[in-house]
């Protein structure tokens, strides 16, 4: 394997200076000339008719300067999808989850704003509300949606080779149901963002937004505006995890309100606000029905699965197809029918969450897998292993998976956590779990999808990169100047990282499903040659060579194979500059397009490159007293293709695992029979700390994925898809207790204890 | 009714005409233009905001800024001389404890007092410590790592 | 409902006790004493109590430090931080139970800026210093415009947010009496995550065995987060005292306290497990103690 010099190397986040002397810039840290303040009216009410909402008295209100609600925008729906328009950026007729914005003030500094919201009346008929996929279902139920008529937002179908046959070959089947329940995304920035009109009323947003292509298009819908009327600019964004991709009334108010007034409006959230009426994980309730040989081999998998996700689709249909499509992996599965729907209801609006709805479907199959096992008498790591998807394998619906390192991964966490010494001498109250995930590196949700990445190359001989892929703290800037180094034969620090500004970044499809390391980073790759062709074809004549011949390394320039015929990388770019007029740049664009576009109906095709695997093992300690569980140590075994940044990727495999374990064992957004949120206070939603987080350990797979930039695969999402059921199993391993309701709580785990001594 | 107040931050003293509902975190963040400190809960549960006020830690969201008169106040601002970082600082950069850096500020500065007083921790005691300030980025081991090697690094 | 800025209001920060008390006479229901602000100010964001005058005591000195009395007990000032608690050597060897709440409440951030007398005084019945300083018979040293009174913590507490000071009292300090021979104390609390929660249940147990160290002739068992107040369990401690403490009476003591709680069922936990948790932590705050005892 070639040897890379900035590739591979822990070097220091290009942002980490700035981060930590407390000088990174976020939304919410944003000033301007003559700014107003803007905050929102929520709504109390989960289903409700809006009869009237009289602004006259807080208009009145000394330095209040405007106050809109949903009438004040032309009333066009956006969606993630054409079929799924089901979005405003304010509600006109209806409020429908609790704390919907359904007016904005701006006004001279944040205590009028706030006075003026007091004085704004709003009249309601209150609805029945919808809060649970059964409520939605059940037959006459209210309608959340008035344009719908019914519930069901969305719903796949899928059949991938003989089901009927593999359970026929089936020596044991056993079917499951399992649940989740809504938890919150839980990043530390609240939403925040400052919008600007100029006098063209061309707009200016800087918001904390995890993929500002996607709020850009969005919002110029629903603004009926061009594109070129609004120019989006990323400060810092404090972490997304796929709940900030869309706009939001934060977004679509600040930008009217500035609209109206002609002056900045900021708009920042308190944290309860993000908590109570922003985006959550889909609530599921699925149910699993697995065929497997008397080895473990698995023959067939039948899924049902119904996500309940607020009053609006979001990206719920992507959940929808995730969760059946990648039922394909990580396991070799021949056939797979699946059923999966998502449902309209009275609760906050859904997006996703880290690593996706895979998060949810391998918590439901390693958990099945693990039920398995143990009725069968088959070890847990020899049953994982059996059924690891290998490199070069064809899924059932049509996946190829290049390379898989799974084999590896499972070995080394099992060693790294002492499983075959754990099963000689078993510790009272101790278990481990395994799970295994793999999360692909990006799909082709649509023809659009694609990356752009443009290097300047500056006189002093410096490269400033750009590109549509935006940081929020995963580290994907350093991962591109990284590579861009790599390829250039630069020293990493001679890579500056330009900032996102839709005026001068070519805009990507997005930052999420683990697709920015793989398709920018080959972006970067691409536009790093380009620079390069560029730059050979004005030095190779004074080195009487071909501009093909010319090779970039250490610094210099040179002919292939005598690096002493050549010259500094600084004088080639003095020579671009100051003999040939031609200040350079350099432009790369990068898509799968050798794989299939989603099939929606089908879920069928080539769908993805580049899947990352892991294996994760949990050890935990349950107390039988009080059900509480204990994360003791989680080793994670990785493979991510080539690390590009093995630092970078650990935080990323690591916070991914304690992520999930909020997810598994304390967080849920609650509700009343009304709709209202019951704990949107970090008091009672209950993140991990730093003491509830267990030790962590990834053990790197080195392997080479053949389209992914320098070998690598997209990274960081696979540890949240394995870490929910490596607890649950580990918490059967250590009471005998199996918990297929999430969150696992120690009243749960107590009731199970009790049911078992009683048998 | 506004209250004339002097407030000492980082060093240097500021006198302040404030209104005496203002929290220090706003203060610090509207009235000075100190952002580092970060806001998010606004009720004392994500550390966030954490300054130290006599070299202990404390929610910046939950002081008053009157009340701060008197006392030294250092925020993430206040750490670095010129370029060179505190020993903390330099760790978090060194161990790849940032991620999106929102919790950042604030786990530094726990960080900071934390090991003024025990310099020689085990990890349990810095999760203990920093366990007021969430982070959901890093799954906090590489911060552990980071203040486990500042640590060090002092003796 | 959401969490605002902080309303207007008045601030005053007098320099004695009485200075305190007069502002209060002068701004009546209007006017409202601070401590930490940890509870108040949170209060005032959600717009729970809105008063326009804050009488800060945090500029009274009087109302700080932790000192050891003449005859051997302790005194901690109600303006004392849980921070000095914490690190006080003093409570940790005399006064241990409240040091073990004290360890295990809030966080670093909050514990520098919480007082001891703020938490009693905001009365939420999950406080974690109250059944500690139950079970370590502590008194309340309270100052009035009518002079001074002394009530056992105990009888501080008459409801959710609400105890015996009236008006413009205030709580000056906290009494805990000197430790008797072969006496010791525990307090144990469960929590949903291990740091920055409420107690759904916290318990103080303190024990006094006789001079073989063989049979309990005293005992004080305290609970918090399972009744409107903390509470003291009397029938816990009947049953300890004049026995060995053993499995035996420890099981019987603890399923006693599961008896007498009476929580109610919350977003925490349901009032069953509450119960049966209040079992387990009276079990392991009595053998907590005892651990203490035998320590020496």
């Amino acid at each position: 394997m070639k040897t890379y010099s900035v590739v591979g190397k822990s070097v220091e986040r290009t942002d980490a200076r700035i981060k930590v002397t407390g000088q990174a810039y976020y939304a919410g840290d944003l000033t301007a000339p003559g700014m107003l303040h803007g905050k929102i009216l929520r709504s109390p009410l989960a289903h409700g008719r809006i009869l009237n909402i009289d602004t006259s008295k807080a208009k009145a209100l000394p330095g209040v300067m405007a106050v809109i609600t949903g009438r004040d925008f032309p009333g066009i729906p956006f969606g993630t999808r054409p079929d799924i328009r089901d979005q405003l950026p304010m509600p006109i007729t209806k409020v429908h989850h609790f704390g919907e914005g359904v007016a904005a003030v701006a006004a001279v500094d944040e205590d009028t704003a706030e006075e003026a919201l007091d004085l704004i009346k709003v009249d309601y008929e209150e609805l029945p509300v919808v809060l649970t996929a059964e409520d939605a279902l059940a037959p006459g139920a209210p309608l959340v949606n008035e344009f719908k008529n019914s519930n069901i937002a969305y719903a796949s179908d899928f059949m991938f080779g003989d089901v009927e046959k593999g359970f026929k070959e089936a020596y044991y089947i056993k079917e499951e149901k399992f649940s989740s329940q809504r938890v919150s995304v839980g990043f530390i920035e609240p939403h925040a963002c400052l919008a600007q009109v100029d006098s063209t009323g061309r707009i200016l947003l800087q918001g904390s937004k995890q993929s500002p292509y996607i709020t850009w298009r969005h919002m110029c819908r629903a603004l009926d505006i061009p594109l070129s009327k609004m120019r989006i600019v990323n400060p810092f964004v404090g972490g997304g995890f796929s709940g900030k991709h869309d706009p939001f009334d934060v977004d679509f108010a600040a930008v009217r309100l500035a609209q109206i007034t002609g002056r900045p409006v900021k708009i920042v959230l308190n944290y309860d606000e993000v908590l109570a009426a922003y985006r959550q994980r889909n609530a599921m309730d699925a149910k699993l029905r697995i065929g497997v040989k008397k080895n473990g081999e698995i023959t067939a998998l039948y899924a049902e699965n119904i996500l309940e996700g607020g009053p609006i689709s979001g990206i719920g249909p992507f959940n929808i197809y995730y969760f059946g499509a990648f039922l394909n992996i990580p396991y070799k599965i021949p056939a797979i029918e699946y059923h999966g729907k998502l449902v309209y209801s009275n609760r906050a609006p859904c997006g996703t969450v880290r690593g996706q709805e895979i998060v949810l479907a391998q918590f439901c199959i390693d958990s099945l897998l693990h039920m398995v096992g143990e009725d069968l008498g088959i070890d847990q790591v020899e049953l994982r292993a059996i059924n690891a998807v290998p490199s070069n394998w064809v899924c059932a619906n049509g996946i190829v998976v290049d390379v898989s390192g799974l084999s590896e991964c499972i070995e080394k966490a099992s060693e790294k956590i002492g499983w075959k010494e754990s099963r000689k001498e078993k510790k009272e109250g101790r278990g481990i779990g395994f799970s295994c995930a793999s999360h692909p590196s990006g799909p082709r949700l649509g023809g659009h999808f694609g990356s752009a990445v443009m290097l300047k190359l500056l006189e002093d001989g410096q490269v400033i990169i750009t590109q549509g892929a935006t940081e929020i703290g995963q580290g994907s800037n350093t991962v591109f100047c990284q590579m861009a180094a790599e390829e250039l034969g630069l020293p990493f620090e001679y890579i500056i990282q330009g900032v996102s500004d839709s005026d001068t970044t070519i805009f990507d499809s997005g930052m999420f499903g683990d697709r920015a390391t793989y398709w920018d980073g080959n972006a970067t790759i691409a536009a790093a040659r380009d620079l390069k062709k560029q730059l050979a074809e004005i030095v190779a004549p004074s080195l009487n060579a071909k501009p093909e011949e010319i090779e970039f390394e250490n610094k210099r320039v040179f002919v292939r194979g005598e690096p002493a015929r050549g010259m500094d990388w600084l004088q080639a770019v003095r020579k671009a500059y100051y003999e040939k007029g031609a200040p350079l740049y350099g432009r790369g664009n990068w898509a799968a397009l050798d794989i299939d576009i989603v099939d929606w109906k089908t879920g069928k095709g080539n769908l993805v490159h580049g899947l990352d695997f892991i294996a994760t093992a949990i050890e935990v300690a349950v107390d039988r007293e009080t059900g509480q569980v204990e994360l003791i140590k989680a080793v994670h075994g990785d493979d991510a293709g080539q690390p590009i940044n093995p630092a970078m990727l650990e935080g990323q495999v690591n916070g991914g695992s304690a992520h999930m374990s909020g997810h598994a064992l304390w967080e849920e957004s609650l509700y009343d029979e009304k709709g209202r949120v019951l704990n949107y206070s970090w008091r009672d939603y209950k993140q991990p700390t730093a003491m509830d987080a267990p030790e962590y350990h990834v053990e790197h797979i080195h392997t080479h994925d053949p389209y992914g930039p320098f070998g690598a695969k997209g990274a960081g999402e696979a540890s949240s898809c394995s870490t929910i059921a490596a607890i649950a199993n580990g918490i059967y391993d250590a009471i005998g207790v199996r918990i297929k309701e999430l969150p696992i709580t120690p009243e749960k785990i107590l009731k199970g204890l009790k049911e078992k001594e009683g048998k | 009714m506004k209250q004339d107040i002097t407030l000492k931050v980082n060093g240097i003293e500021y006198h302040l005409s404030i209104e005496p509902q203002r929290t220090l975190v706003e203060v610090l963040r509207d009235t000075l233009g100190l952002t580092g400190t970060k806001k998010s809960c606004n009720e004392g549960e994500c550390g966030a905001c954490t300054v130290l006020m006599d070299d202990k830690p404390v929610a910046s969201c939950l002081v008053l800024a009157v009340s701060a008169q008197g006392k030294e106040i250092t925020t993430i601002e206040g750490l670095a001389k010129d370029t060179k970082l505190h020993p903390v600082q330099e760790a978090f950069v060194k161990k790849t404890a940032i991620q999106c850096g929102f919790c950042t500020p604030g786990m530094v500065m726990v960080a900071k007092a934390f090991l003024a007083e025990n310099p020689k921790p085990t990890p349990a005691q810095v999760r203990k410590a920093i366990s007021g300030n969430l982070c959901r980025c890093t799954g906090y081991q590489q911060i552990v790592d980071a203040i486990m090697a500042a640590a060090e690094a002092n003796t | 409902m959401f969490i605002r800025r902080l309303p207007k209001f008045e601030y005053h920060a007098p320099e004695s006790i009485e200075g305190a008390i007069n502002l209060k006479l002068t701004y009546g229901e209007d006017g409202r004493y601070i401590a930490g602000g940890t509870d108040l100010l949170i209060a005032m964001k959600k717009r729970e109590v809105t008063p326009h005058h804050l009488i800060s005591l945090s500029n009274i000195d009087t109302l700080k430090g932790i000192s050891m009395a003449d005859d051997g007990g302790i005194r901690i000032g109600a303006m004392t931080t849980l921070g000095e608690i914490e690190r006080s050597e003093l409570v940790k060897r005399y006064a241990t139970p409240l040091w073990d709440a004290v360890d295990v409440m809030a966080s670093t951030q909050i514990r520098h800026l919480a007082t001891i007398g703020g938490n009693l005084c905001s009365a939420v019945p999950s406080a974690d210093s109250a059944p500690p300083l139950i079970a370590l018979r502590a008194f309340l040293k309270i100052l009035g415009p009518s002079g001074e009174k002394t009530v056992p913590v105990e009888n501080f507490f008459k409801g959710p947010k609400e105890t015996v000071l009236n008006g413009e009292e205030i709580l000056t300090s906290i009494l805990i009496p000197k430790v008797d021979e072969n006496s010791g104390g525990c307090y144990r609390k469960l929590m949903r995550r291990k740091a920055m929660d409420l107690a759904i249940v916290g318990v103080a147990a303190w024990i006094k065995l006789d001079q073989e160290k063989k049979r309990c002739i005293d005992a004080r068992v305290a609970l918090g987060a399972v009744a409107p107040t903390p509470i003291r369990v009397e029938e816990v401690e009947k049953r300890l005292i004049g026995s060995i403490i053993d499995e035996t009476s420890i099981g019987e003591a603890a399923k006693i306290a599961g008896t007498q709680c009476r929580p109610i069922t919350d977003i925490r936990a349901s009032a069953e497990y509450r119960c049966s948790m209040v079992e387990v932590f009276t079990k392991r705050a009595v053998l907590g103690a005892m651990d203490r005892i035998m320590a020496g």
